[in-house]
């Protein structure tokens, strides 16, 4: 599957290079885009990973090398047009420029729009249809700038809630509702499914069926305000044992912490932290950020800006203006000693 | 008959018409010009103005993204940039650049001496200025709205902008539509009302044409943005709930109003662009274009067909797929008028020879340009495709090929056409060569990896990006050409600001161009035409090279503002219309209309004083003048 | 210009002896103002989609605890607004047959039967009972009527204004394009508010 993507992104370039006025340059930043593409394997719609994902990517291939035929025809007669002219005065007679338009300019392009039309219907409704009744559903509401990720069970209630990073079973159809809290953001994962936006006042849908275990980013792609560009998330799909396990782990409360140092660190956690984040299982029932029961079992901090690490951590929560202009959270005043405790606690947070 | 044509001949006469159109002279004067001539000029000047502006903040929006994770802007600043780059390129250059051209040329290649509203002209005007110059002191000051040019709400709404930037936004917007609809309305009357006997409709240049589709296009879309705009500014004032899903609005009911006008905005800008294209393929081929009739339903189709595609924009909102599909395919459909033109001019440039001045090479460019930007709209017209593609770098190369290849080129096409008509000069070929060569090279370098960006998941409207996602060599190439596409801008600026004064002088008809424009003195007098034409084809100037040939008008009074009404199929002399003398009070009432809107942001009160005031302007402006009454002729 | 050119100029149409006046379609004012009356309607029609668009996503219309308005007043508005229609045409016809003293008289009447409508209106706001901020329902009623009243407002005055133009003598059966558009546009705005009348009160009663 890999090698097939691999063969996708370079087929890609080549395509890309037929485009005649992809000249030179942009031929070979083309190109080193794509390798750099290949490296980090991270939010591209030419990967794909799921079966809706690579209906849509197949699609691409067919409207561009169509694309790239049309284009080409066009400007093939306009040189043979330009050309033509250059010893004497040739025009076409009437009828011959009359065939030119109507074969040219009307049949072949209402041709070649009615299969593509007809394609892309085809296609939408599979990619829009209802997910079928066995999808697994999580609930998903986008916050000005992070996710709310919450799991459902077949009755509707909440299971587990995490943010920023959602896990899926590879091979399940996983069906997401989706909403938001203030303004409007749209939910992208492009290598498993095409954008769909949260709406305040609506709720929307769309479902995936990740043919592939890994790790793919999604980015909220409708403009959110200041840290639109910093709205990312992390879905990780894995096999559905895993899966479930890691989901019933997600679904307990939070681990008590044991020594005299995690002791204090929740203590610092449920006073400054506490009335904006929950812990389950602690006294800390905000809801004004992120769940952060199992915050250290998350890839990402920051809605997949930072890498989770205790150094980050230190830095985020020390600062978040300063990574994150004008997101919700305020530094906080901690001391050196607060600080390392709750950096400790956190880190239990498994 | 003998006398009066005489008289009309004589050059007392040619002077004392001379005085009569004359706009008055000095600082004070400039503010009460109304001539058809001045205001079109000041209204390409300015919008080349806000284009060189526009073009400055995207350059410096492209530093900001030269790198992963740069620092050189805060997000608030780019968020304002961008919001400012497409706010002013589509509604403080692209339109008014197109109206502007077809305020300074319409009269003229209809053969008459103004435009049937000059007031409302320079109203028109003047309210555009203000819009404009109020958005930049804005930028300057920090405070320029940030929710992008389309202004999403509830982002836009109060309760998460709360600045006045939003508020100068709808405001300003609300003001720019006025203009474009003043211009609109101005410009269809006179297309209507004013042609040169014997022109009739299917005898009209094809650039006119494209002006009355766009004027008409302009009539019914703007109105929608006026009212969603007001809405808005309700919604922010006076915490009304339209756009609010707790208080029973809804915030996808400001994209439907935002994109029914939105969807045509672009073929407004695009429709006159295609009048030029057509204009300079039959000058510089030297023979009519081929199929005039298809040209014509084609921009006539567009225009209609137009109005049925603003759901494309929204297609991942969550609306039902079927309703959906039915945008597709209309958006599919509007393919077909663009290729009936495409061949139409292919068909015209078919062994033809052609001079490849500078015009004819933006033209060329035009074509290749355009038509990748078509394709790809096409491409995004599709819905699932559109669902990985929408709001990503794709859309922006999109709209940029079709904005540059379909607006912008077309445009400059026209700048170096026209130039010598406006000032008596040609502009420099060997710049312009160069500068073609640039923007060429730069349009594509710049716009083209944005595709590719686009499909790498690249959003648009990011003011940054992490460094392992891989964008950052795609995004520094960008950078480097979009700076080459500038210096390519830059040369023509430079070109049209020195040919002014060093430019080879052109004379009448440099291009031996067939249309009446090109039948008067370059740059045209006061009054236009010394005697008004009479045409019998579409190519009048092709059939009677000689002017001292050409059937003429006679009769209309030099002492007064006069000119000929004709009929509006037929083209066939109805009556005389007396114009109306240089005024200060559209300047006055745009002040008044200026500072009732202004004030609004500050004070809902003072928009009643605004219109109070604006009511003394209008009175002041429409005052029936006694001497006309005195008169007392038939 | 020497004079042996001059006279080989080709006149083929001689101007002189057209009129300079202008009462009906061949003035360009008349479209121009066909072209305002159409952008006018644009807004309106975009304020009436707008309107049906939220009665369509909204479960109750109106808001449960608002009735449907009586229909009394706003039914005597779209009378008098039809009466005023006909006075307009009244001084029109006045005019056209340069009857000074009647025209004056009828535009009067029309101005006068505005300002009832306005007074009649103005009473309807203090009855409304649901502010405009409270739910989109009342933003709708609020805006509407507003920007009706506005309009009834610059129609009766550019009315009053033609009016007393009218006895400074400033029109005649020949000059009254002033008149001609006037009334177009009185028209329009007497027009207009019935399918504003249809929406804000009859509608509520239908959902
Ligand atoms: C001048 C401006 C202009 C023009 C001419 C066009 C032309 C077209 N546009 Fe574009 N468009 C924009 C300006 C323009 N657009 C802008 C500014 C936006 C973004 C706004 C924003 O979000 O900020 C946008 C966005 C946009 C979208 C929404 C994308 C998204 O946000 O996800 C869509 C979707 O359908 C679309 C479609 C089309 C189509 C089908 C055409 C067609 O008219 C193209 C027709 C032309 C051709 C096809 C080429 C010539 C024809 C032939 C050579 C014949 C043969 C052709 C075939 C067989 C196909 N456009
Ligand atoms: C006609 C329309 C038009 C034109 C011509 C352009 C021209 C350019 N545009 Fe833009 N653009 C839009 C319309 C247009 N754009 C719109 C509508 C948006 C969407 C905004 C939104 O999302 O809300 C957009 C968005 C947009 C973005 C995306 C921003 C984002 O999503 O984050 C980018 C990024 O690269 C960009 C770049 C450019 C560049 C480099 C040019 C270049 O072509 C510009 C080159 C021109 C110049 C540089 C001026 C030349 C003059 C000089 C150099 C003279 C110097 C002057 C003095 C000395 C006084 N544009
Ligand atoms: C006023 C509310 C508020 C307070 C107080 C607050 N936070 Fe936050 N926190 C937020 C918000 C909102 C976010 C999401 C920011 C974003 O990504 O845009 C967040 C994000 C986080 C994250 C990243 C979560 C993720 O999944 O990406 C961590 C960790 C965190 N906060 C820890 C803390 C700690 C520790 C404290 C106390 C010292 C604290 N927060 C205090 C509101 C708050
Ligand atoms: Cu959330 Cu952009
Ligand atoms: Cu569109």
């Amino acid at each position: 599957m890999r090698q097939k993507n691999r063969n996708s992104a370079s087929f890609i370039s080549t395509a890309r290079r037929a485009w005649p006025d992809g000249c030179a340059l942009t031929a070979c930043c083309l190109w080193s885009g794509v390798t750099e593409a290949q490296r980090s394997a991270s939010q591209s719609a030419l990967q794909p990973a799921s079966t809706q994902a690579q209906g849509i990517e197949l699609l691409w291939w067919i409207m561009l090398w169509s694309g790239v035929v049309i284009f080409l025809a066009v400007m093939a007669l306009l040189i043979w047009a330009l050309w033509s002219g250059r010893q004497r005065e040739s025009p076409l007679s009437l009828t011959a420029s009359k065939n030119l338009v109507l074969t040219a300019g009307v049949a072949i392009p209402a041709l070649t729009l009615v299969i593509l039309v007809g394609g892309s219907l085809f296609l939408g409704r599979s990619v829009a249809s209802a997910p079928p009744p066995d999808a697994m559903q999580v609930r998903i509401t986008g916050w000005m700038w992070w996710w709310e990720i919450e799991y459902l069970d077949s009755a509707g209630n909440i299971t587990a809630t995490t943010a920023n990073e959602m896990h899926v079973p590879v091979g399940r159809p996983v069906a997401v509702e989706l909403a938001s809290g203030d303004v409007i953001h749209s939910f992208w994962v492009p290598q498993l499914q095409g954008k769909t936006d949260m709406v305040p006042g609506k709720v929307n849908s769309s479902w995936f069926v990740a043919t592939e275990a890994g790790e793919y980013r999604g980015q909220c792609a409708e403009f959110c305000g200041l840290q639109h560009a910093l709205m990312a998330f992390v879905v990780v799909a894995r096999p559905e044992a895993e899966f479930d396990a890691w989901l019933a782990h997600q679904a307990e409360p939070a681990a008590a912490p044991v020594t005299a140092a995690t002791q204090q660190g929740r203590d610092v956690f449920e006073q400054s932290c506490g009335h904006c984040h929950r812990v389950r299982g602690t006294d800390a029932t905000g809801n004004i950020g992120p769940d952060l029961t199992h915050i250290a079992s998350r890839r990402t901090l920051a809605a997949a800006t930072l890498v989770n690490n205790r150094g980050h951590l230190a830095g985020w929560i020390g600062d978040p203006q300063r990574i994150k202009p004008g997101n919700a959270m305020p530094r906080s005043l901690l001391t050196p000693q607060e600080l390392h405790n709750l950096l400790t606690y956190l880190e239990t947070l498994e | 008959m003998k006398t009066q044509a005489i008289y009309d001949q004589n050059p007392e006469a040619t002077d004392l018409l001379s005085r009569t159109w004359r706009s008055p002279p000095g600082f004070f004067g400039w503010f009460t010009h109304v001539n058809q001539s001045r205001i079109g000029y000041r209204f390409i000047v300015t919008s080349v103005i806000f284009f060189a502006l526009a073009g400055v903040l995207a350059l410096v929006m492209r530093l900001q993204l030269i790198s992963p994770e740069n620092t050189l802007l805060g997000a608030d600043f780019y968020n304002q940039l961008f919001t400012m780059h497409g706010t002013t390129m589509m509604f403080f250059f692209a339109v008014p650049a197109m109206e502007g051209l077809g305020i300074y040329l319409v009269p003229l290649m209809i053969g008459t001496r103004d435009m049937s509203f000059p007031r409302l002209n320079a109203f028109g005007y003047y309210v555009y200025l203000i819009a404009g110059i109020s958005l930049y002191v804005a930028l300057f000051m920090g405070m320029a709205p940030a929710a992008g040019w389309f202004s999403y709400v509830p982002l836009a709404n109060i309760a998460f902008s709360p600045g006045k930037g939003m508020d100068l936004w709808t405001t300003m917007i609300t003001f720019i539509e006025i203009s474009a609809l003043a211009a609109a309305v101005e410009l269809i009357v006179t297309i209507l009302k004013q042609r040169a006997p014997g022109m009739t409709l299917n005898r009209m240049p094809l650039f006119v044409w494209s002006i009355l589709v766009m004027s008409f296009m302009i009539l019914f879309a703007m109105p929608t943005v006026m009212a969603g705009s007001v809405l808005l500014a309700l919604d922010r004032a006076f915490d009304m709930q339209f756009f609010v899903a707790a208080g029973g609005g809804d915030a996808l009911l400001w994209q439907h109003l935002f994109w029914f006008f939105g969807h045509p905005e672009v073929y407004i800008i695009m429709v006159p662009a295609l009048g030029i294209v057509s204009t300079v393929i039959t000058t510089f081929t030297q023979k009519p274009v081929f199929g005039y009739t298809a040209l014509v339903l084609s921009l006539v189709a567009t225009g209609f067909v137009s109005f049925g595609l603003w759901v494309h924009h929204m297609f991942t909102t969550g609306l039902p797929h079927l309703g959906l599909s039915f945008f597709t395919a209309a958006s599919a459909m509007i393919a077909i008028p663009s290729g009936i033109q495409i061949f139409c001019w292919i068909a015209s440039l078919w062994g033809a020879r052609i001079r490849f001045a500078t015009p004819m090479l933006f033209v060329l460019g035009f074509f290749a340009i355009f038509v990748i930007g078509g394709l790809t709209g096409v491409m995004v017209a599709s819905i699932p495709f559109d669902s990985q593609v929408h709001d990503s770098y794709f859309v922006v190369a999109h709209f940029h090929y079709v904005l540059i290849g379909g607006a912008v080129f077309p445009f400059f096409a026209g700048l170096y056409y026209w130039y010598p008509k406006m000032t008596g000069r040609l502009m420099s070929e060997r710049l312009g060569r160069w500068s073609f060569a640039l923007i060429f090279a730069g349009t594509n370098l710049t716009f083209f990896p944005m595709h590719q960006l686009g499909l790498q998941g690249m959003p648009r409207r990011v003011y940054t990006y992490l460094s392992d996602m891989g964008w950052g060599e795609l995004n520094f190439a960008i950078t480097i050409a979009a700076f080459i596409l500038a210096i390519g801008f830059l040369l023509t600026l430079i070109n049209a600001v020195v040919s002014r004064t060093r430019g080879v002088a052109a004379g009448n008809n440099p291009w031996q161009a067939e249309t009446l424009e090109w039948a008067t003195t370059s740059p045209p007098q006061n009054y236009n035409f010394r005697h008004l034409p009479i045409v019998h084809s579409r190519t009048p100037l092709w059939d009677e090279p000689d002017s001292s040939h050409r059937q003429v008008v006679a009769g209309l009074r030099a002492d007064r503002r006069e000119l000929l009404i004709t009929t509006l199929l037929e083209a066939k002399p109805q009556s005389v219309l007396i114009m109306p003398h240089p005024s200060v009070w559209p300047f006055l009432l745009a002040l008044a209309v200026g500072f009732g809107f202004l004030g609004f942001m500050f004070q809902p009160l003072l928009f009643v004083a605004g219109f109070a005031l604006s009511f003394f302007m209008i009175v002041g402006w429409l005052w029936p003048r006694k001497p006309w009454l005195d008169t007392g002729e038939t | 210009m020497c004079p042996a050119e001059t006279t080989r100029l080709n006149f083929a149409v001689d101007a002189t002896h057209f009129s300079r006046f202008h009462s009906g379609s061949d003035a360009p004012i008349w479209w121009g103002i066909i072209g305002l009356i159409l952008i006018e309607m644009s807004v309106v029609a975009a304020f009436v989609i707008s309107y049906f668009y939220l009665v369509m996503i909204n479960p109750s219309w109106p808001p449960i605890g608002h009735p449907a308005s009586e229909l009394l007043w706003p039914t005597a508005s779209v009378v008098i607004l039809l009466m005023s229609c006909v006075t307009m045409y009244l001084a029109s016809k006045a005019i056209n047959r340069d009857r000074i003293t009647a025209f004056v008289t009828h535009t009067s009447i029309s101005v006068v039967l505005a300002c009832a409508v306005l007074v009649i209106r103005w009473q309807q706001f203090q009855t409304f009972d649901f502010r405009w901020d409270e739910h989109v329902y009342g933003s709708l009623v609020w805006t509407i009527s507003g920007f009706h009243f506005l309009h009834v407002v610059s129609a009766a005055i550019g009315t009053a204004v033609v009016a007393t133009l009218g006895a400074l003598k400033f029109f005649n059966s020949k000059q009254r394009i002033a008149i001609v558009v006037d009334t177009m546009y009185w028209n329009f705005v007497g027009l207009a508010w019935i399918p504003f009348y249809l929406v804000l009160y009859i509608v509520p009663r239908l959902t």
